[in-house]
């Protein structure tokens, strides 16, 4: 159903959709045959690489140019986090989670809080739900604009990682205005966060958040009129939606595949709810459709930041719930029960049912899911991490298998994988 | 070890200082990121802390065309002989930094599986702490280390093995 | 069944999904409960491959996402310590499922890795972190430790800082 663009320009052409047959059958076409090689030359694509995304190594064995099989290894950056949350209060361990996706911190500790109030049964004041959901949304755009930089780098086009970085140096001040620190935020606490917005963020926000999408063109007629980025990204790399299930991906990835899933939409939390926005879904599930993907995520992201700003409601930005929260930090010093609050809170712990919990985020990588088991004490009994890149690296021989050494790059970036989120 | 090993005179030492201040303005380190403080270093390396002022951004992907490492993050025990080989790959003469207080000490992770501090494994010339340093504390670090390298001073002068090889005991 | 024991009024977007469990298997389900909106189900390890494959290609139930599965210690329980987890997603019913298992010392799970792909990572850490071992497994081996770690690090009786102490392990020799 093509409306023609002369006779309206705002409507764009309806691109036919491809089923999953059509799909498999590019994704067959765009692959070399691997069967009936004789000899194959072993290659690590080592823990040092200019073009993995952080200690990730992957032994191929290579025909000439083209990939044959794939191993990928990771935990080269596995400290045991999930140890160390047996040994750290609920309130201690938001700093921990603040390093797992360096990239998009705030997403972590935003994913975590989530799970320790549902498990508590807190409930989030409006304002910092706001808040919060905003913080989200600008770690998404900082993650995705670190991304493209990254990804087109790896392609060849090293101005990219400095016009991407230029931008995302706007928003890394914004946080630094918001919490203190540029990269590992630690910002949410459980029932809110942990300052209140600054008197000038407002106007500095919705500057950022009005001049980017003019960015974003800026970048998209970089790419869009670039024959060679088309051509080495279009049409390869297809990762379908069953695939996309089967292997447990999720996110851009899954959304550049054709399913319409985004846990913002599915299953809310925070204040999703309460604003509105599309999510972004591409049919081809190439490279080029994750690329898509995520600007129009970016997009999404401005918009809901800016609506964010316009609906913030006035109150507390952290909740009021003694056995539960940590007291607002003014208030310590000041008022006696604040200041056994905090003694409680900080020498022994909360105060958790027992029972478990397992809560799934979107954040800017994939579906993190935090599950968090209690008997009651301070300290859980049992966290995991169900983090979005583990499986996005576990999902590397299919996607390798049969493309040449030199898509390989491109396909692995544009599944965003961070090592801190994989190895935990 | 230099030029002039040990040989006193002026020619000599004119000429060491000559090629440490050459060096000095053109250190290329290892492009070798390892967690957290990786994304600072590039940051340091983008636009607004510009690290090719002094001729840093060439971060060259083989140990053997780099000057030196910057090791950002903590050093799990897996990737522990990898960076004792790199840091052996490099040739001499070479200068460490360890960035960020997982590669100084280990930070929180006092975990089975990190390394407490990289100078267990190799022999670091500055120490910038942070979590993770801001890229005007890695310039800090790396005024530092252009110090050294001015003045040819190696965190291997007078060591006959580096760490790792002292702790396996050939 | 509530935590507690009560019946409790199940909320619709999982009642389709307990409804059909119960009526497919209904003795074989050893225990449920419903906490924050969650589902959980214990199942004995020999009904385990049969109830998840039919949660796979059931037509109602379709739960076509392993999200994860993961391994859980309880010391103090000393005849089945160890647990294994299952979170199940529908997609396209934007349902979700949780499935326990408690197993004894040295008692072996099929592996999930020919109904859903994703498990076969899953099953290595658990099996690297718990010493539980899996069936069928193509590869159990150490995915997220050094491959000669000794014993396993999750259990609640292996220490935070490792058995080997100090700040680096010294048999570095034959690895560099």
């Amino acid at each position: 159903m093509a409306a023609s663009t002369h006779d309206n320009p705002d409507v764009s052409i309806e691109k036919p959709r491809p089923t999953l047959e059509e799909l498999k059958e590019r994704k067959r076409k765009s692959r070399q045959p691997v069967g009936g090689c004789r000899e194959t030359i072993t290659v690590s694509m080592g823990p040092q690489h200019p073009s993995t995304h952080g200690v990730f190594r992957a032994e191929l064995d290579l025909d000439g140019e083209i990939i044959v099989n794939a191993r990928p290894e990771i935990g080269n950056l596995h400290r045991g986090v999930e140890k160390l949350a047996e040994y750290r209060t609920y309130h201690q361990f938001i700093p921990v989670t603040d390093r797992l996706d360096y990239i998009s911190s705030f997403a972590m500790n935003h994913a975590y809080c989530e799970a320790v109030e549902k498990l508590m049964g807190v409930e989030v004041p409006p304002r910092a739900r706001y808040i919060r959901t905003l913080a989200h949304e600008l770690t998404r755009i900082a993650n995705h604009l670190l991304w493209l930089g990254v990804h087109v780098m790896d392609l060849g086009a090293q101005t990219f990682f400095l016009i991407t970085f230029r931008d995302r140096e706007y928003i890394l001040d914004l946080f630094e205005m918001l919490c203190g620190a540029r990269l590992t935020h630690s910002y949410a606490r459980i029932g809110g966060v942990s300052k209140d917005l600054p008197e000038d963020f407002d106007r500095r926000c919705r500057e950022v958040v009005d001049f980017m999408p003019k960015r974003l063109v800026e970048y998209e007629n970089l790419i869009k009129s670039n024959r060679i980025f088309l051509k080495r990204t279009v049409g390869v790399g297809i990762f379908t939606s069953e695939d996309c299930a089967t292997w447990r991906i999720t996110g851009p990835s899954l959304r550049a595949a054709g399913v319409e899933r985004d846990l913002r939409k599915d299953e809310p939390y925070a204040a999703y709810d309460e604003v509105d926005f599309e999510v972004a879904v591409e049919y081809n599930a190439d490279v080029y459709d994750r690329f898509l993907v995520r600007m129009k995520e970016v997009r999404e992201s401005c918009s809901i930041v800016r609506q964010c700003l316009d609906k913030m409601p006035e109150g507390e930005y952290l909740a009021r719930d003694a056995a539960h929260v940590l007291p607002l930090k003014k208030n310590v010093m000041s008022d006696a029960a604040s200041m056994v609050q905090d003694f409680v809170h900080v020498f022994h712990g909360p105060r958790i049912p027992e029972g478990e919990v397992y809560r799934a985020v979107e954040v800017p990588k994939g579906e993190m899911g935090v599950y968090i088991s209690s008997d009651g004490g301070p300290k859980p009994q049992r966290l995991h991490l169900a983090t979005p890149t583990f499986y996005h690296c576990q999902a590397v021989p299919p996607l390798f298998e049969g493309e040449t050494l030199a898509d390989s790059v491109g396909i692995f970036g544009s599944v965003d994988v961070v090592l801190g989120d994989s190895d935990r | 070890m230099g030029v002039a090993d040990g040989v006193p005179g002026v020619v000599p030492a004119n000429l060491e200082k000559l090629l440490g201040f050459g060096r000095s303005f053109s250190f290329w380190p290892l492009l070798f990121g390892l967690a957290c403080c990786s994304i600072e270093m590039m940051a340091t390396a983008g636009p607004r802390y510009d690290l090719s002022r002094f001729g840093m951004e060439a971060m060259r992907a083989s140990p053997r065309q780099a000057d030196g490492m910057i090791v950002p993050g903590w050093c799990t025990v897996k990737m522990a002989p990898r960076v004792v080989r790199l840091y052996e790959q490099i040739p001499d003469p070479k200068w460490v930094l360890a960035m960020g207080s997982c590669a100084i000490s280990g930070n929180i992770w006092n975990t089975y599986h990190v390394v407490q501090g990289i100078d267990a494994l190799i022999p670091v010339d500055v120490y910038v702490p942070g979590c993770p340093p801001r890229p005007e504390a890695l310039w800090d670090g790396l005024e530092m280390l252009r110090e050294r390298i001015k003045q040819s001073r190696h965190a291997y002068d007078g060591l006959q093995r580096i760490p790792a090889r002292e702790i396996v005991g050939e | 069944m509530g935590a507690n024991g009560e019946n409790i009024e199940i909320p619709g977007a999982v009642k389709t999904v307990f409804a059909k469990l119960e009526e497919e298997f209904g003795e074989r389900l050893l225990d449920s409960s419903l906490f924050r909106g969650e589902l959980t189900f214990v199942i004995a390890p020999g009904d385990y491959l049969d109830i998840l494959t039919f949660c796979k290609e059931s037509e109602d139930l379709k739960f076509d996402r392993l999200d994860c599965l993961m391994g859980n210690h309880f010391p103090e329980r000393e005849d089945k310590p160890f647990q294994v987890l299952v979170h199940l997603v529908s997609q396209p019913n934007n349902t979700r499922l949780r499935l326990k298992v408690l197993l004894a010392e040295g008692e072996k799970l099929p592996t999930l890795s020919g109904l859903w792909r994703s498990a076969d990572w899953d099953e290595r850490e658990t099996w690297e972190m718990y010493g539980i071992e899996f069936d069928g497994h193509p590869d159990l081996r150490r995915l997220l430790t050094v491959s000669d770690l000794e014993g396993f690090p999750l259990r609640k009786d292996f220490p935070l800082e490792g058995t080997v102490g100090g700040r680096v392990r010294t048999n570095l020799k034959g690895k560099i």
